[in-house]
């Protein structure tokens, strides 16, 4: 599989599910590079297989068939697949994922929401949570818990979580769905920055104006790529 | 963060659930702490109250030996006498270092709130208590005269000495008798006995002639089943209708005696693990759902599945060995209330019989708390492990 040092690396990607004796198609086959400090926009309506996408790089799913490879770990090529085991390390390793929704632990302050991908590794990070924290502008609310953040601060606390095991992508699904405009642009413009500093991001939307600030937009229709 | 903290913070999300999950486990906890502390402690109050006997053969009246022997162990009144004849048979028995006949009578006034235990003793009774001292006077100086246990002599107010008075008109006529000695304080039956010289005894209560019991020491205790039998023997032979046994098949009975009731209670306790432990695992596999979308969200930033079993794993074990700690604190507690409930409902309770608390009974409730963890987790955790993460992330909002 070529790779040439690229963080993403999918070839005739395709995904298709059974839903009762119907076989839906989410992805048809398509093909995309990420490579180190990339900004990918991944713009497409709903159902378009955006999420599908973001799943199957991340590990979470398996494709029905084409190669994919992430970091360069091996996720699928033809019949064969990844363990569950090494998945979860690439996971754990190399991915951090952000959702619109943000699933933060709600009895954990934010900097021990941040640490808690380090449980897996038994590591405290205490330090690097903290400093993470005070990167995505949330010095001031270290020991706040969720029920005491806004929306955009949770976004923030979750981008700090995924950050934490300085993964080389990051997968963002529609990260700022839930937000207003001016905290949009905070949470897209600081993804640019890690960006710049050389993460790669895979980033998933529906928004039009926030796609045309990416370095690459993949626009998704049906499961293919219509121009890349 | 560790494993541990977030396990804790967990199980204290939904607090009153956890602690009426907590309550379920201590309850059969408590209970199995008083079950085993129970036969801890009535078998040791048991061979302490019989050492404190100093004889190795008790001799009875024929009747129930066992309704006998609680007589004698703790003093009372006992309708049935054997003749002062017989012991002079008994001291005439190859193997015997020493034996002593005692008769016993009791006072009951204001419907059991005064209990006078009067016991008649004879020279050879101080051989039997070795450990006997005396805080004020010493043995009779006179057949009118008497020993005084210190709760007795205490409650009574008198000091050797000083003169007590027995009646119980119209059966006992008024007698005075001087306290020829009080004994200090020996934590076992003695304390609250009123000793008098055994023909004194015999003659106020109008029992001459008359034994209740007589214990027999032995110069070598592994000629115990030797003696019995001569003295078997001799019962039969002179048709005395005596029971014969050794001392340690008195300790055997009464502790068999109470073992279908401790198969009784034993399952109830297993019972109330069940219970206990269902509540567990209903509890723990709520939680479960509840957190779907964090667990899957978990396994989205790298958790496996045994990191996720093992989460809810230790939420398990610690809520239950929360559980276990709370029972023995429970059950300490309770003790002294559970002792004063078994005292009224057996039929023999040795006099310092007490449930304290037993590392090994302590390691045993704990280590079926951490038991009772790992099988009630195990699903949970089994169920938890298994959460696809993209199914739980599509789940729902947070």
């Amino acid at each position: 599989m070529k790779q040439n040092g690229q963080i993403v690396y999918a070839q005739n990607l395709a995904k298709s599910y059974a839903v009762g004796k119907r076989e839906i198609e989410a992805l048809r086959g398509i093909d995309f590079t990420i490579s180190p400090g990339e900004f990918v926009v991944l713009l497409g309506p709903s159902g378009a297989g955006k999420t599908t996408t973001l799943n199957l790089v991340g590990g979470l799913d398996r494709p029905t068939s084409g190669a994919l490879s992430v970091a360069g770990q091996m996720v699928a090529e033809g019949e064969l697949h990844a363990t569950e085991r090494s998945l979860d390390a690439l996971r754990r390793e190399q991915v951090g994922f952000v959702f619109s929704e943000f699933h933060l632990l709600p009895t954990l302050t934010a900097v021990e929401n941040v640490q808690v991908p380090l449980v897996w590794v038994d590591e405290s990070g205490r330090d690097r949570a903290e400093a993470l924290l005070c990167r995505v502008g949330l010095g001031h609310r270290l020991t706040h818990r969720p029920d005491e953040l806004s929306g955009g601060e949770m976004q923030r606390v979750a981008l700090a979580r995924a950050l934490i095991n300085e993964p080389a992508l990051l997968l963002a699904d529609e990260p700022t769905a839930n937000l207003d405009t001016s905290t949009r642009d905070e949470i897209f413009e600081l993804l640019r920055e890690l960006s710049n500093e050389g993460l790669a991001i895979l980033f998933a939307t529906h928004d039009h104006e926030l796609a045309e600030r990416g370095d690459t937009v993949l626009r998704l229709s049906d499961g293919v790529i219509l121009d890349g | 963060m560790s494993w541990i903290a977030i396990a804790l913070k967990n199980i204290l999300r939904r607090p009153i659930r956890s602690i009426l999950t907590v309550a379920g486990v201590a309850i059969a906890v408590a209970m199995l702490f008083n079950l085993l502390e129970f036969q801890r402690g009535y078998e040791k109050g048991l061979r302490s109250e019989l050492s404190d006997l100093g004889a190795h053969i008790m001799i009875v009246p024929r009747g129930c030996p066992y309704e006998a022997a609680t007589i004698v162990l703790h003093g009372g009144k006992w309708p049935r006498y054997m003749e002062e004849d017989w012991y002079s048979v008994v001291r005439g028995t190859d193997g015997i270092e020493s034996s002593t006949g005692i008769i016993m009578d009791a006072i009951i006034r204001d419907g059991g709130r005064e209990n006078l235990i009067y016991m008649g003793i004879d020279d050879d009774y101080p051989e039997l208590r070795p450990s006997w001292k005396y805080e004020r006077g010493g043995w009779f100086d006179e057949p009118a005269s008497a020993i005084l246990g210190a709760s007795v002599a205490r409650s009574m107010g008198v000091s050797a000495g000083d003169t007590i008075t027995i009646h119980d008109e119209p059966r006992v006529p008024a007698t005075q008798m001087k306290v020829a000695g009080v004994l200090e304080r020996t934590n076992s039956q003695d304390d609250g006995l009123i000793f008098l010289p055994q023909h004194t005894l015999q003659k106020v209560f109008g029992l001459e002639g008359k034994l209740v019991v007589i214990l027999v020491k032995l110069s070598d205790v592994s000629r115990t089943d030797e003696v019995v039998s001569s003295l078997r023997q001799a019962s039969m032979e002179a048709d005395a209708g005596m029971n014969v046994f050794p001392l340690s098949e008195l300790l055997n009975t009464l502790t068999s005696l109470l073992s279908s009731t401790r198969v009784f209670v034993l399952a109830i306790v297993v019972v109330a693990f069940v219970i206990g432990g269902v509540g567990v695992l209903t509890t723990i596999l709520m939680a479960v759902f509840e957190r779907t979308r964090e667990i899957g969200m978990m396994k989205a930033m790298g958790a496996a599945r045994v990191d996720v079993f093992r989460l809810v794993w230790l939420e398990t074990l610690f809520t239950t060995i929360g559980g276990g700690l709370a029972g023995v604190l429970l059950a300490l507690l309770s003790g002294r209330g559970v002792v004063a409930l078994l005292r009224l409902v057996l039929p023999h309770t040795p006099a310092d019989f007490a449930m304290g608390m037993s590392g090994s009974t302590f390691g045993i409730c704990i280590g079926v708390s951490v038991v009772l963890g790992v099988i009630a987790g195990t699903w949970p955790a089994w169920r938890a492990a298994s959460i696809s993460p993209i199914t739980a992330i599509r789940g729902g909002s947070s």
